[in-house]
């Protein structure tokens, strides 16, 4: 324990001592030993919960503990004390903050002159953790091994030179780590995990006709990883944090494929690893015709409502030397129906269409969607 | 690679040993190999390296620091490449007020020498593919050569390094730039992580002339090209340089990628009003493909220098240059060289008429074609036949066209048409079409 966190709790408690002897002769003093058994909860995304255990030598009747944290910065608010070894002969009776310090005194009342294990927790600042992964592909991208690290980042102002860091799910880490000190810690790893590699196309984010850019297209590829006990996984949901792939290069060493933010990830879904852009799959798609029909107008022969006749046609093409799926998302606003659809698709809502184009090594394949919007509203 | 004004990996035994007492500090020995996959989508270069340490049964501690450097500390890894199963890798420490510094905590079974292979990624490392065409007098064929030009600006020489180039797009969330500069490896639990600035030292330009005054003398006579080996890894193709390069800081190093002959090309020009004005674009046309002796890997993006020979002296002229853009295997390649004045596409609307007139009630117009009839005269003022395409979009998608003339005729999608038309040397041809729009009511 450094001098200036919690450190100060002995030297809170030896300047209190004198005031409390002079003020109520009969109170008695106890000395706050050093820590026992220290956890670090860090279940909570947004705070840390510290929960420390200690002795202390109460006498009997009314008892004085000190209790202060110069520069560390706890929340005085949350500060709880629990009895530990007689629940039913220890009473907290108030707890006192002195002004413009950052202590409490605890009055504790004991029946008898005894020691007592106590449980003193807070919530502390500054210090919490970051989840990282790190996965390695195969060559052939059909599994990868996931390795699960948590980083302690101890900005709080305490040492702890041993406690026990607690996630919300796995074993507890023994670990130590000082006031300013980060520490990278594996905490899982699973081996060959199942994937599945996508590729997606959205008609509204990607741009329609490659040719006339000086860039190319990507097409976004991910990894597809589920979170579930046949696949490995399942155990618990995986915390959100950054994901870096790496890819086995077949000669001993690695590539980087790319790196993705996950969110938490519960038990049984999906974990969508994006890695890259792909400029092996180009897609150009066109709209073939835009007709209005059905039009009706008002008396003064505005168009006030009509429908559409519209196709669009979607050249698919694979360069690569392997087969790839492509999930093609189209959408088509309003009221509409499909006339005619070369391809089989499943609508996710309204206006959101997916279709999944199996695209043969270096093939093609295309979409052409016939459609019409019904009950167009003119412009007044 | 050198420690020099850059120091990576020094070892801090005085620190360590007073902080660590009670167990070993292991200290860091030379490397035995180092691999460098350079990325060109993003600022980023993955190093990886071989060592031999000598562990200590029991806690060991290994200090790795590396001021000075672009280095992403959150990305060092040490993997044990032999009794894996008996070194436990327990931790990455990065202490306390002791900035660029990172300390393994190193649970081994047994004593001795472990290889190991320590991984990061750094910034500061680029590299660029560009090429120069030559074409045939005739212009049918032409000569590619690739290049690639890698450049060092890591603040660290890498000396004898095995090279390998990564062509595509990578996504990453954090420049690694960034990472390197910061003053915790992960930030702090709040706030915006402040950013240290790096001090790059320049004392490389003297050593690295004697370098090269070394490296001139110690040549064999008849040194053949490197080799760069292809090969595709999940979305990206990985080139890897024959042997070992040494690239100092702030030294780039030019490397010959491929040279392919008698590339069968098309000299295309294109005309489009909307795209390139009243101008008429070449573009040098070819496919990644076998037919045209290339296809075996993706051409990554860069610009191209187009020559052509002009007589059996081996002169050149310069034809243009253009800048292209990744082309996938069996990918057409068109190559932007600019407008040119010998070869003339000229539209002419010869005709205007609007009928088929409708009316409201009231007698307002309500709908009505219009009749515009064009004819567009191509030439060909080249010694070579030429193929042109000229594409007229008509901002709706409510036509009829009827055609004549010379050219073929296609249409694009709902507005917009194509014509292609072959001309022999110094001639001319002529396209014809009367085009009707329908507007108003006319284009229910």
């Amino acid at each position: 324990m450094r001098n200036t966190g919690l450190a100060g709790l002995a030297a809170g408690l030896t300047l209190v001592a004198g005031f409390t002897l002079t003020a109520e002769a009969r109170i008695k003093l106890v000395a706050l030993p050093d820590r026992a058994a220290t956890v670090i909860r860090l279940d909570n995304p947004q705070v840390t919960l510290i929960e420390e255990e200690r002795v202390l030598t109460l006498q009997k009747g009314l008892n004085q503990v000190d209790f202060s944290w110069n520069g560390v910065e706890i929340d005085a608010d949350s500060i709880r004390l629990s009895f530990r070894s007689h629940p039913g002969g220890v009473n907290l009776l108030n707890v006192s903050y002195p002004p413009d310090e950052a202590a409490l005194v605890w009055e504790i009342s004991s029946a008898e002159a005894w020691e007592e294990q106590v449980r003193i927790s807070y919530l502390l600042r500054n210090i919490d953790r970051v989840i990282e992964y790190r996965a390695l592909a195969n060559k052939e991208e059909t599994c990868l091994d996931l390795a699960n690290y948590v980083i302690l980042r101890n900005f709080s102002g305490e040492d702890f030179a041993q406690a026990r860091v607690l996630l919300d799910y796995g074993d507890a880490l023994e670990q130590g780590i000082n006031h300013e000190e980060t520490k990278r810690v594996l905490f899982c790893r699973q081996t060959a995990v199942p994937i599945e590699k996508v590729w997606k196309f959205d008609a509204a984010i990607h741009p329609w006709d490659p040719d006339r850019l000086t860039a190319n297209v990507g097409i976004p590829v991910s990894y597809r990883v589920v979170n579930t006990a046949s696949n490995g996984l399942g155990r618990f949901a995986l915390w959100g944090g950054k994901i870096r792939v790496f890819q086995d290069d077949g000669h001993g060493g690695t590539i980087v494929l790319g790196e993705d933010t996950t969110a938490l990830v519960p038990i049984g879904e999906k974990l969508e690893i994006y890695i890259g852009d792909s400029r092996d799959i180009v897609v150009m798609q066109r709209k073939m015709r835009d007709k209005q029909i059905n039009v009706r107008r008002n008396s003064g022969n505005t168009v006030v409502l009509y429908d559409t006749d519209e196709i669009i046609a979607a050249q698919v093409e694979n360069f690569k030397d392997k087969p790839a799926r492509l999930t093609m998302i189209q959408h088509i606003p309003g009221q509409w129906d499909m006339e005619k659809c070369n391809l089989e698709y499943e609508r996710k809502d309204a206006g959101t269409l997916e279709f999944r184009l199996d695209l043969p090594p270096r093939g093609k394949q295309e979409l052409v969607m016939h459609y019409h919007r019904r009950n167009v509203r003119g412009k007044p | 690679m050198k420690p020099t004004g850059a120091t990576i990996f020094a070892v801090g035994v005085c620190i360590t040993a007073a902080a660590f007492a009670k167990v070993d500090l292991v200290t860091l020995p030379k490397r035995d190999m180092v691999q460098l996959t350079i990325y060109n989508s993003a600022d980023m270069t993955l190093v990886r390296e071989s060592r031999k340490l000598t562990l200590q049964k029991g806690a060991n501690k290994l200090q790795f620091s590396w001021a000075n450097t672009l280095i992403d500390p959150t990305s060092l890894e040490i993997l044990p490449k032999a009794q894996a199963d008996k070194v436990e890798i327990s931790d990455l420490t990065y202490p306390p007020r002791v900035g660029n510094l990172g300390m393994w905590n190193i649970k081994s079974e047994v004593s001795g020498e472990i290889p190991v292979e320590i991984s990061y990624l750094t910034s500061g490392f680029s590299w660029r593919a560009f090429y120069m065409g030559t074409l045939s007098p005739d212009e049918k064929t032409m000569r590619l050569e690739g290049y690639v030009r890698v450049t060092n600006n890591s603040g660290e020489d890498y000396e004898n390094a095995q090279t390998r180039l990564i062509v595509g797009q990578v996504h990453i969330l954090d420049e690694i730039a960034e990472l390197a500069r910061r003053q915790y490896p992960y930030g702090r639990p709040i706030g915006v992580p402040p950013i240290a600035p790096v001090v790059m030292k320049g004392l490389y330009a003297k050593r690295a002339l004697m370098d090269v005054a070394q490296t001139v003398e110690s040549a064999p006579a008849m040194a053949e090209p490197k080799e760069i080996k292809k090969e595709g890894l999940s979305e990206y193709f990985l080139y890897t340089i024959e042997g070992t390069e040494t690239i100092r800081n702030g030294w780039s190093k030019r490397l010959p990628s491929f040279e392919v002959e008698g590339i069968p090309v098309v000299n295309l020009y294109k005309y489009e009003e909307e795209r390139y004005g009243n101008a008429v674009v070449r573009f040098l046309s070819f496919k990644n493909d076998q037919e045209h002796k290339l296809g075996e890997t993706p051409i990554p993006g860069g610009m191209l220098y187009v020559y052509r020979l002009l007589d059996a002296d081996q002169h050149l002229a310069f034809e243009g240059q253009s800048n292209f853009k990744y082309i996938p295997v069996g990918e057409d390649i068109e190559l932007d060289l600019g407008p040119v004045a010998n070869v003339i596409v000229k539209p002419t609307l010869m005709d205007f008429k609007s009928d088929h007139f409708l009316f409201d009630a009231g007698g307002d117009v309500i709908g009505w074609d219009e009749i515009q009839t064009f004819k567009i005269e191509v030439k060909n003022r080249r010694s070579l036949p030429v193929k042109v395409e000229i594409r007229r979009n008509f901002c709706t998608p409510h036509w009829d066209i009827e055609t004549s003339g010379d050219g073929a005729f296609e249409k694009v999608d709902l507005d917009t048409v194509k014509f292609t038309v072959d001309l022999p040397p110094f001639s001319k041809k002529e396209v014809r079409y009367v085009l009707t729009t329908h507007h108003g009511r006319r284009a229910d």
